[in-house]
């Protein structure tokens, strides 16, 4: 490994040429008939690129010109791949003039776009948005704060030691103690558990209950499987605070003294706060025991950890493991686009379930009882309240008669009505568009409504419903202020780490599977390790003060425990995860993670092609297209004595490959350094060096050479390339609609935003949220 | 375990298209033609806590049909005289783990030891769930075994005032060892298991109709770019709306579903009204043929029911421990157990009423009406002696009624089982605990 980082140069045309650019406003390039572009472009591209570059018959397979390259980036492509098996006709000058001629005339966005404004498309809640909304609209009846970190981490503990020796006896003595506990895990062999300092356990008591009680957070959303170990009688209420109903898990009557599992799964949504209840009991048999164990979603099973409990009390949330159908992605990114039967009845049924759930609430949300004299009226009011809330404004006089008076007809009761009223609601356009509901961007209650979209894929909570109303969202600053605010909620939280799901590909790589004679010691839970390692590190980068985009890629430590330490050959490790170096060349953040590493690699070899075009699109931030021939790779039709990166340089010699693997393969060769699980490896089999050297030529003319893998995360740490690719996919995430239809120069402000806070994530997810707020309008 | 939270509306998962589609009538019976055979069904109902010996069982042993003389507490079945028979001489035999009432409960149905577990009762040792299927469950193993048997639900569970524990003293009904099935003791639950896709489709389409105005109104209001996806809504809200309007009139329930206020709150003073509900739930599932075998559960062993409704303040439980001779306790318990006779007449009365959809006669005449308590009497906790009572479902048992049927003392009620097993088309050579099956099924048969 030699010296690293940028090399190479510019040749003085192009530094000329960026410095134009750079001083010039995109508005001043001539892209129209006398530009000296359009005659080399008639000469040598139009044949196969049509007149503007939507192709030609004789040539079905040529894509259109459109894209988001920057000018430089398609000047040195024009120069390097084109025309066709002639790349040497079209060079130097003529090359950037052709591409400044067909940037300004139809491969740019803004040139697509033309005069025109573009306006955020009509959209419908993503199916996400929609189950967190309905949980949300509810949950601001019942008591709706949701922060990510609770005051008190751990369960309250009431413990109650006895002596009763018989159901029904009356003469029991009892001992009662409380505390909280971090966990519910504890073996207490023969004994019984332990009172506070200063007290001793009264004599001749021979059994207890105890309960623990608090808040369970969901990480994420998705299907949860509890699991009970236990010797004893337990039983454990989820979601639920009636604890006369049927209990989640119900062990509690045990067939033996052995120990045995009670499961159960649970949906939860993730980013919220459910009540937690557990009971347990110890009698007559003699030994007692209890952990409670979960696994998330795509996670290993673990003893409930002390940071998702609190020892708090929150109210039951709606929730429903009723799945939404996949929304629209063909713009890259989740959006609600089109609307189809299939997601008709999806809302229909959860509007459903819904209402059956505030009915079975009513009383306590309208603030009413039953028998009692103005139950009527409250109900009635409570109908308006929550139309209002789920159109995100205030109704209308003829809305209010509408959408929710006309379903209190004589004789109907107050639960069909209400029945009614919130099928009404949940299936309204009012709420299912947001845009609809609040067609002018500019009044508090779209300002408020357009921030919890971005920021928690919701509606406003109480608190900013308060602050739409007395008109406090007016000036950015009252904005910021309250996207801040809004940033410590578990929805805040929820939303950005699905981010990082998406940027990393995560969901793609839920099941991976090794070579057994290869890999011995690999198998799912060390993958869920991993995954749970990936985004141990994620968090923690992206929550801590600096949350910088640098350390995302460039920290040289990787969360490791006991299992991960064993297979990559650390040593002892304690069993919770900790911050380690691993052995061998220094890693660099998520781009050497193992976890990436592994997912990205074949059962038993690496996948150069998988490594590179993952840096190369979701890193590097270069737009891919799909190969102009599908080649499949198998690299056992290859000679044997080949290395990986030979076999894959063969494979993508053509020129056509070249196009996109002289980016792709060099990115992919950096990592030939660690193998098909992430592991460190200086030679590869037969004792061949690892031969992880390579140079990446630029677009533009530049070429990057890379001796490390952190070369790799260097270069995309600084570029701003790199940065702008990252704000865009950032932004797509949380806005769901074309950067530029508000303000034409969006993302360009976004980006210097972002560099200016030192490339903070949280600051750019606020600033990207704030953007949101301001939609481009037509006069 | 099922939670109720998250699954209450799980047939809707189930059905894939909630509220909207025509598919919703599908499992529901039609008004078809009825099968070949002739159902034959059960109904276990369980009342707790013993009853008054002798303000139960009748004075003579009525050696011929017809002169059965009731006494107070079965005197509400008054009017169904000639179509009961009590059954003296049966007792729980079953030893083992649990104290008398978890063995009364539990051993009930199953007619197996409870295994050994953790939970204490009044006495005795510490002990589990049952050990074996109780013979409601098996009845329906067989019947859904079999296509001209089969129906939707195999079993219904009802329960009335059961509280929402899970013990050996709440549980009757098991589908094997160590699995007891929970008692659905919410109507508004039983509802929606039911009959639930219909109530959906009844309060969907006046609101389907609203929101279709809704997004005719806005799709011709907005701008021309953001027109074609509300019109692509409208035109699927129209579709749902026709296709609901259309359910409405092309397919019912062979028998419509009851008028019952599903959002009654499920209190102690409520008991009453929530009885009337489950029996009518229950006649009309039997009416629709959706299930052929049911049970009925009051409370639970030791059900500490406060029979308001009665003027009765104490807990039942409590009550049943009085000695013999303290008088008020007596009345109330006769009270009680007169108020239990009366919902079974009710239920017997909803049976003749309703024709039986697989052939000629009413439900009762095709539909054995099983009472049963886990206690013979409540201050001593015996288990022999227990009030068993058949009511009706001559035609398909070939019972004689009308008279008590006096059985020596002791006499196991594994063999009581055989007997109904037998009758319902299940030929057995024992069930549960075989010794006790010693002697065979019992004779019920006239004569």
């Amino acid at each position: 490994m030699g010296a690293s980082g940028l090399s190479g140069g510019m040749n003085g045309s192009s530094i000329a040429l960026l410095f134009l650019l750079s001083v010039l406003p995109y508005s001043l390039l001539r892209s129209d008939e006398s530009h000296p572009g359009r005659a080399i472009y008639q000469k040598h591209c139009v044949s196969c690129h049509g007149e503007k570059g939507q192709g030609s018959e004789d040539y079905p397979d040529v894509d259109p010109l459109h894209g988001t390259r920057s000018l430089e980036s398609l000047a040195g492509r024009i120069e390097r791949t084109m025309p066709e098996d002639e790349e040497d006709l079209v060079v130097g000058e003529e090359a950037k003039l052709v591409a400044e001629y067909i940037y300004e005339a139809f491969y740019s966005e803004s040139a697509r776009n033309g005069n025109r404004i573009v306006q955020p498309d009509l959209t419908r809640l993503t199916g996400d948005q929609f189950l967190y909304s309905v949980s949300d609209l509810i949950a601001a009846f019942q008591g709706d704060e949701n922060p990510a970190h609770p005051k008190e981490q751990g369960l309250k503990a009431n413990y109650s030691l006895n002596n009763r020796s018989k159901a029904g006896q009356r003469d029991v003595k009892q001992q009662n103690f409380k505390r909280t506990e971090p966990r519910v895990r504890f073996d207490l062999g023969e004994g019984l558990p332990t009172p506070p300092d200063g007290v001793s356990i009264e004599e001749g008591m021979t059994g207890f209950h105890a309960n623990w009680t608090g808040t369970l957070y969901a990480p994420e959303t998705g299907e949860y499987e509890f699991t009970l170990r236990t010797r004893n009688g337990v039983r454990m209420f989820l979601n639920e605070h009636d604890h006369k109903k049927t209990p989640l898990l119900d062990g509690w009557v045990a067939p033996g003294n052995n120990i045995r599992e009670v499961k159960a799964r649970a949906f939860l949504i993730g980013g919220r706060r459910y009540p937690i209840f557990l009971q347990f009991f110890k009698q007559k048999e003699p030994l007692s025991f209890i952990e409670l164990h979960w696994r998330p979603p795509n996670q290993r099973r673990e003893i409930v950890p002390s940071k998702y409990l609190g020892a708090h009390w929150v109210p039951m949330r709606f929730s429903t493991a009723r799945a939404m159908p996949a929304d629209d992605r063909s713009q890259g990114y989740e959006r609600g686009g089109t609307v189809s039967r299939v997601w008709l009845e999806a809302v229909n049924a959860v509007a459903y379930e819904a209402a059956d759930w505030v009915i079975a609430d009513l009383n306590r949300m309208a603030k009413t009882k039953d028998g009692q004299p103005e139950r009527t009226a409250k109900v009635r009011a409570f109908a308006h309240q929550f139309t209002e809330r789920a159109f995100r404004r205030p109704l209308s006089a003829d809305e209010k008669k509408t959408q929710v008076d006309i379903h209190f007809a004589e004789g109907r009761s107050e639960e069909d009505a209400v029945r009614r009223v919130v099928l009404n609601a949940l299936t309204s356009p009012q709420f299912l568009y947001p845009q609809i509901a609040n067609p002018d961007p500019d009044t508090s209650f779209a300002k408020a409504s357009a921030l919890a979209l971005s920021l928690w894929d919701s509606l406003p909570d109480g608190r900013l419903w308060k602050t739409a109303r007395s008109n406090q969202l007016k000036t950015e600053q009252q904005q910021r202020k309250k996207a801040q605010q809004m940033m410590a909620d578990g929805r805040a939280h929820l939303k950005l780490t699905k981010f990082f799901h998406e940027w990393l590909e995560i969901e793609a790589h839920s099941e991976v599977a090794k070579d057994e004679s290869l890999f011995p010691a690999f198998d799912e839970s060390v993958f869920y390790d991993l995954r749970t390692s990936l985004m141990l590190f994620v968090e923690d980068t992206v929550q801590s003060p600096s949350s910088s985009f640098q350390d995302l890629l460039l920290s040289e430590e990787v969360y490791l425990n006991k299992q991960l330490g064993d297979v990559y050959g650390l040593g002892k490790l304690p069993w919770h995860f900790v911050k380690k170096r691993m052995p061998g060349t220094k890693r660099a953040g998520v781009i050497t993670h193992p976890f990436m590493l592994t997912a990205l690699a074949y059962h038993d070899d690496t996948s150069p092609i998988h490594r590179g075009v993952f840096l190369t699109r979701n890193i590097v931030g270069l737009p891919l297209k799909p190969p102009p021939e599908a080649i499949e790779f198998t690299g056992h039709d290859f000679p044997d004595d080949l290395t990986m990166r030979e076999k894959v340089t063969e494979i993508t010699r053509s020129k056509s490959c070249m196009a996109c693997h002289s980016m792709i393969n060099p990115l992919g060769f950096s990592l030939e350094s660690f193998d098909a699980i992430g592991a460190f490896r200086e030679t590869l089999k037969d004792s061949v060096a690892v031969n992880d050297d390579s140079v990446l030529a630029l677009d533009d003319g530049t070429t990057v050479s890379i001796s490390e893998p952190r070369d790799v995360a260097r270069y995309a740490a600084e570029s701003p390339q790199a940065h702008r690719a990252f704000v865009r996919q950032l932004f797509h995430h949380v806005v769901k609609q074309p950067l530029d239809a508000y303000g034409r120069d969006n993302q360009e402000q976004l980006l210097a935003s972002f560099t200016e806070s030192g490339f903070h994530i949280r600051d750019l997810y606020v600033q990207i949220a704030l953007s949101s707020l301001n939609p481009n309008q037509v006069p | 375990m099922k939670n109720t939270l998250f699954d209450r509306r799980s047939f809707l998962h189930a059905l894939g298209s909630s509220s909207a589609a025509l598919p919703f009538l599908t499992g529901l019976p039609g008004l078809q033609a009825a099968p070949k055979q002739q159902a034959k069904r059960v109904i276990f109902v369980f009342t707790p806590n013993g009853t008054i010996p002798d303000e139960f069982w009748p004075d003579q042993q009525g050696e011929q049909a017809g002169d059965l003389k009731l006494k107070r507490i079965l005197k509400p079945l008054e009017p169904w005289r000639d179509r009961i028979a009590p059954l003296r001489g049966i007792c729980n035999r079953l030893q083992g783990d649990g104290d008398r009432h978890m063995r009364g409960m539990s051993c009930l149905l199953t007619g197996t030891e409870l295994l050994p577990g953790n939970i204490q009762g009044g006495g005795g040792v510490p002990a589990g769930w049952a050990g074996g299927i109780s013979l409601d469950q098996e009845l329906k193993r067989v019947f859904q075994a079999q296509a001209d048997t089969r129906t939707q639900f195999g079993s219904l569970e009802f329960g009335v005032a059961v509280p929402n524990r899970a013990d050996p003293w709440t549980r009757m009904s098991y589908a094997g060892a160590n699995q007891p099935i929970a008692p659905v003791s919410d109507p508004k639950v039983m509802m929606e298991r039911l009959y639930g896709q219909v109530q959906d489709r009844e309060n969907m389409e006046p609101v389907v109709g609203n929101v279709r105005a809704e997004l005719l109104k806005l799709s011709q209001q907005l701008p021309e770019r953001d027109r074609m996806m509300l019109q692509k809504h409208l035109s699927l809200v129209t579709e749902v709306e026709r296709e609901l309007q259309h359910a409405d009139t092309s397919a019912e329930l062979a028998h419509p579903m009851p008028d019952v206020d599903p959002d009654i709150e499920l209190v102690n003073d409520n008991t009453p009204e929530i009885s009337r509900m489950q029996i009518d739930l229950l006649v009309n599932s039997l009416a629709n043929d959706m299930s052929r075998v049911a049970t009925l559960q009051y409370m639970r062993s030791v059900g500490q029911a406060r029979m308001s409704w009665l003027e009765i303040e104490e807990g039942h439980h409590g009550l049943s421990h009085e000695p013999d001779n303290n008088k008020q306790a007596r009345e109330k318990l006769v009270r009680i157990n007169q108020w239990f006779a009366g919902e079974i007449a009710y239920l017997a009365q909803e049976l003749q009423r309703t024709a039986d959809p697989t052939g000629g006669g009413s439900l009762l005449d095709h539909t054995l009406v099983v009472w049963m308590n886990e206690l013979g009497k409540g201050n001593n906790h015996t288990l022999d002696d227990i009030p068993f009572v058949l009511i009706g479902g001559e035609k398909a048992t070939n019972f004689e009624m009308g008279r008590v049927r006096q059985f020596p003392k002791h006499t196991p009620h594994n063999r009581l089982w055989l007997s109904i097993a037998h009758a319902m088309g299940h030929e057995v050579e024992h069930f549960g605990d075989a010794p006790l099956c010693a002697g065979g099924a019992l004779d019920l048969r006239s004569v």
